[in-house]
């Protein structure tokens, strides 16, 4: 690894409490993903995928460990700074878009630049909905949009900022085979043309096959860390 | 890490927000413009008519300055104004009768005793309007048209008043210093100084009412004015009244005022329940929004960003929705002058209130910021982890918008009570006793929730359970609907309980037994006259009671011009200077209650028996000494029993009762009271007393008890009002709190459906859950309501009070009726919605 790593997680565990009982979601995970990486997370449900995804994201805390995210001990950090790393250097797609449903296409992929005040957000947004093939649906609010559209508008809104990390969290689960394929194609594309680190969760062993890198989670625990051979 | 606040994204967010939200927008509106219009409504009325008031304060005074007392004024009064120049009017008022001999009618008069000056300012409007008040002479009057009509007189007709013959030679149209709304004993008759000389009314001297206008110099400046009164005021402050102009009619702008601060108080009352609602209306839209504001904390927003986001949408909304009261208050000034358009005097008022509506405005947008802080404070708890697991634990909200929201909301109420009522006792009083209320309204909605958790199942059907099962579900919005249905069933109800038992009093006001005339300046020599005719005109239960006049001189040795200096209280200075009325009897009347001393128990002492409130208000008990001065010669009575007195029997009553044989010799007149059984009577009675005995004035009681309940009625219809206000602001928050948890219903809805019940069904389902709900705030709003228009009045007003506990299920049913027609009609998308397109999502 050339650089150092931008995100690294050490002893990460969760655990969660339901009654009396504790749930252990993660154990002791010990990872490192470096700049421009695109790694996959495997794992079967339960596995703890999504978790680990928000724990590296600062979304959630860890019971203990720590995580270092673009040089920044999160641990140390209170509920604003952690949003204050995020806006603007990591992006998201999540399995069930999660867009504001009053928002139409364009505003969605406004808010993170109008967050961080990027000039020219306007001509940015339409650029990467163009780059994405919506640039006929930018007036259009989720609720008319399909299923691929509404995911292709979330792409758009995670790349638009060029953010340093992206997080995208089972991209493709709520879309047909053709259509998360198509969603997939873009989301490698637009990650390999802006250089950013991409770990993305998933189940589907073809979608994590697309990756530089897969880390296999079971029962909470790193099974399997195993790098693509380099395309020849 | 610091970040600047991104104002932009913030404000570009929160135009965006304001799409899609217009069952939000009808609901918020609707919960603060009835708040609004409440409070802009009262005080553009008040103003509109305090303003007409102001603007015409130097006629409404006919002067620039007014000095009034109830004795002769003193000789030297003018040197107050030292070397400025000026002219004075002197006027008498009393009331009087005036009897048209040929027409054998005769009518109680306001007499108005006036030398040709008058007015210095306004207009007298006679008809013929040529006339003036040089024309009065000796033998002229001039009358209100309405006694020209009820003793059928004609201009030129003889009229007496008061033993003398006067000719009607004017009638009055209009008269600068007197308000149409004040209240009166009869019509207005115009007479000069010459022609209360040849009347035998100066015998009358202790019902005069004396007055110096002043009219000074152009240049005196209302500055000026003021030093000049307030100067007199303090020298002879006891019992000169001094007015200027620049302060009009003073104790109709008192009693406006008084009215403003109470009917303002009622009024924020209902723009506080809208505030409720909007707090209703927030938490559900808020609990709608909980995965927006996880993915915008996801994208970067800062807790208090999101936050900013939805106050701002707040703010707007409430701007919208105060805007909308405020056309809706400033119009009622309008609609008030259609049915009373003597409340704005001569047109001048200027029924455009600006200065009201955005006061109001103002009231409404920090209402709806205060209300919505706590239920905004919910932003802090959303994890942006629940943009990937709904279930993901809720986070901590800091101490600061944890105890900063309700302390603002405390604050923000008792500001809001203080710019209503303009006082901060008043103001803390209503905060702390609706905060108290909204507290126990609170824990009876939770304890109603944690019974009808208990209320064991499978018995009552499967309706009745699920409408007792959504009552008792914890976050289901429940017990913000009763605490706000409650509180306005509780401020409607007290409204009617209190207005119906005072209405009852005035009906009651009347006893068979009482009497309905009293007759005043009976000479001692009249009196066997008098007796004759009340016996001859059908006259029951006939009293008559000797008085004679007097001063307060010493108490205990002190001289009273002492005790005065000592004394801070207007009302005690009064108690001192005031003309006291004295009377002799042997037996004390059965309306008596003797609870300290012994009545006439001390030989040899000349004895007085004091009612035991003015007693306190003098500074004396049992033991005490007076002297009075009765018309130039000391008596010195020894107080030897103090008495209650029960002052709403309309007996014949006196603070002082003097032993017999002591005031016997000095000059005195009669009062007498009697009861006729009709009003044709009590005409006929007067008529025939103003012929033999001019100066006798007869009072009908009748006829004011009417007056007083028109007046009662006016503020009663004015309470009314407001408190209509405040249920259909409780309404619109239960349909706002059913239509914002729209959601929440229409999954329920089409869930119910897929489990194989109907339509009609969840109709049913539904309705049972807001009639419980309904049932429950009006149940616990009435017993509220119970308590505290006791509390006030028997505690307050001292009236006796049965509590009509049949309230108490009235109000719970009209409550779940109008419970079960706001919800259904704000669940009706629930209701229509297909179920394969709910949950498909």
């Amino acid at each position: 690894m050339s650089s150092n790593p931008q995100i690294e997680c050490l002893a990460l565990s969760k655990e969660l409490r339901s009654g009396a009982r504790t749930l252990t979601v993660l154990d002791s995970v010990d990872l490192a993903i470096a700049p421009g990486e695109l790694a996959a997370i495997l794992g079967p449900s339960g596995s703890g995928k999504s978790t680990l995804l928000g724990l590296m994201a600062g979304l959630d805390r860890p019971t203990r460990g720590s995580v270092r995210l673009l040089g920044q001990e999160l641990e140390t950090l209170g509920e604003d700074e952690l949003a204050l790393l995020r806006r603007g250097r990591v992006g998201f797609v999540f399995q069930s878009f999660h867009l504001l449903a009053n928002l139409t296409a364009l505003e969605n992929v406004l808010v993170p630049l109008e967050l961080t005040g990027q000039p020219r957000a306007r001509e940015r947004s339409l650029e990467v909905l163009e780059q994405v093939g919506l640039g006929d649906r930018l007036e259009h609010y989720p609720s008319q949009l399909s299923g691929g559209e509404q995911q292709r508008v979330a792409v758009a809104r995670a790349f638009a900022g060029r953010p340093e990390v992206l997080f995208a969290d089972e991209p493709t689960g709520n879309l047909d085979s053709e259509t998360g394929s198509r969603v997939l194609d873009l989301l490698l594309e637009l990650q390999g043309a802006e250089g950013t680190s991409l770990v993305l969760v998933t189940h589907d062993p073809q979608v994590a096959a697309r990756a530089d890198r897969q880390i296999h989670l079971f029962g909470g625990r790193v099974v399997r860390d195993e790098r693509a051979a380099p395309a020849s | 890490m610091k970040a600047a606040f991104p104002w932009r994204a913030i404000l570009a967010a929160v135009r965006r927000e304001s799409r899609g939200s217009r069952a939000r927008l009808v609901f918020f509106t609707g919960c603060l413009s009835v708040g609004v219009a409440a409070v802009v409504g009262v005080g553009a009325l008040v103003g509109a008519v305090e303003g007409g008031l102001q603007a015409e304060t130097r006629e409404l005074l006919a002067a620039d300055l007014k000095v009034s007392a109830r004795r002769p004024l003193p000789d030297d009064l003018d040197e107050f104004l030292g070397e400025r120049p000026f002219r004075r009017s002197n006027v008498l008022e009393l009331a009087a009768m005036a009897l048209h001999a040929e027409a054998e009618a005769s009518r109680l008069v306001e007499l108005k005793v006036v030398d040709e000056l008058y007015p210095f300012y306004g207009d007298l409007v006679l008809d013929p309007p040529e006339r003036t008040t040089a024309d009065l002479g000796d033998d002229a009057i001039f009358a209100a048209p309405e006694l020209g009509l009820e003793l059928g007189l004609e201009l030129g007709d003889t009229v007496s008043i008061g033993g003398a013959d006067f000719r009607v030679a004017g009638w009055v149209e209009d008269e600068p210093d007197r308000l149409d709304f004040a209240m009166t004993l009869g019509p207005r008759v115009f007479v000069g100084h010459g022609g209360l000389a040849r009347t035998n009314l100066s015998k009358a001297q202790n019902r005069l009412r004396y007055r110096a206008l002043y009219a000074l110099d152009e240049t005196t400046t209302d500055d000026e004015l003021d030093a000049l009164a307030e100067e007199l005021d303090e020298k002879e402050g006891e019992y000169l009244s001094v007015d200027a102009r620049s302060e009009a009619q003073p104790n109709v702008g008192r009693a406006l005022r008084r009215v403003r601060d109470f009917l303002g108080l009622v009024a924020l009352l209902s723009l506080l329940l809208g505030g409720i609602g909007v707090a209703q209306i927030v938490r559900a839209w808020m609990v709608g929004r909980t995965r927006d504001i996880a993915v915008m904390r996801s994208l970067g927003y800062r807790a208090i960003e999101v936050a900013a986001v939805y106050l701002g949408h707040v703010l707007l909304l409430a701007a919208l929705g105060s805007l909308v009261g405020a056309v809706l208050g400033a119009s009622v000034p309008w609609i008030v002058r259609i049915w009373a358009p003597e409340l704005f005097r001569g047109g001048a008022a200027n029924l455009w209130q600006p200065l009201a509506a955005l006061r109001g405005i103002g009231l409404g947008v920090a209402v709806a910021l205060f209300f919505s802080l706590s239920p905004l404070g919910s932003i802090w708890r959303v994890p942006p982890a629940a943009v990937l697991r709904a279930e993901a634990a809720p986070l901590r909200v800091p101490l600061l918008v944890r105890w900063g929201a309700p302390a603002a909301l405390f604050v923000g109420v008792l500001l809001s009570a203080w710019s209503q009522a303009g006082d901060w006792s008043v103001a803390a009083s209503f905060s702390g006793g609706l905060f108290v209320l909204t507290g126990l309204l609170w824990a009876g909605a939770r304890g109603a929730a944690a019974l009808c958790a208990r209320v064991p199942r499978g018995r009552l059907g499967p309706y009745l359970e699920h409408g007792l099962a959504a009552l008792a579900r914890p976050g289901a919005g429940a017990v913000g609907a009763i605490v706000a249905l409650g509180l306005g069933a509780m401020v409607l109800v007290s409204m009617f309980l209190v207005e119906d038992r005072l209405q009852e009093t005035l009906r009651g006001a009347l006893p068979e037994d009482a009497p309905t005339l009293f007759l005043v300046d009976i000479q001692p020599d009249q009196w066997a006259g008098v007796e004759t005719l009340l016996d001859e005109g059908g006259a029951r239960s006939v009293d008559s009671t000797p008085v004679v006049m007097a001063r307060m001189r010493e108490i205990d040795g002190e001289d009273v011009n002492e005790l005065v200096e000592r004394s801070d209280e207007r009302r005690a200075r009064w108690v001192f200077t005031r003309e006291q009325r004295l009377t002799w009897m042997d037996e004390l009347p059965e309306d008596n209650v003797i609870v300290a001393g012994e009545l006439w128990s001390v030989p040899d002492v000349d004895e007085v028996s004091i009612e035991v409130d003015f007693a306190e208000d003098l500074g004396v008990g049992v033991g005490s000494t007076l002297t009075l001065d009765v018309q130039g010669i000391p008596v010195t009575l020894r107080v030897t029993s103090l008495r209650e007195v029960d002052w709403q029997g309309f007996g014949i009553n006196f603070f002082l009762v003097v032993e017999p044989g002591v005031l016997e010799e000095a000059p005195h007149f009669r009062i007498a009271a009697a009861g006729m059984d009709s009003v044709d009577g009590e005409y006929a009675l007067q008529n025939a007393i103003s012929a033999e005995h001019p100066n006798v004035t007869m009072l009908r009681i009748r006829p004011i008890l009417e007056k007083i309940a028109a007046a009662l009625e006016r503020l009663a219809f004015g309470v009314r009002a407001l408190a209509a206000f405040t249920i259909v602001t409780g309404l619109v928050i239960l349909a706002g709190a059913v239509g914002s948890t729209a959601l929440r219903r229409t999954r329920e809805a089409a869930l119910l459906k897929v489990l194989g019940v109907t339509r009609s069904g969840v109709v049913r389902l539904f309705a049972i859950e807001y009639a419980l709900t309904g049932a429950v705030a009006g149940a616990i709003g009435a017993l509220g309501a119970l308590t505290l228009s006791w509390a006030f009045l028997e505690q307050v007003l001292e009236l006796e009070t049965e509590l009509p506990w049949i309230a108490i299920p009235v109000t719970a049913l009209a409550a779940a009726v109008l419970s079960i027609v706001s919800g259904l009609a704000a669940s009706g998308r629930a209701l229509r919605v297909q179920p394969v397109e709910t949950l498909r999502g």
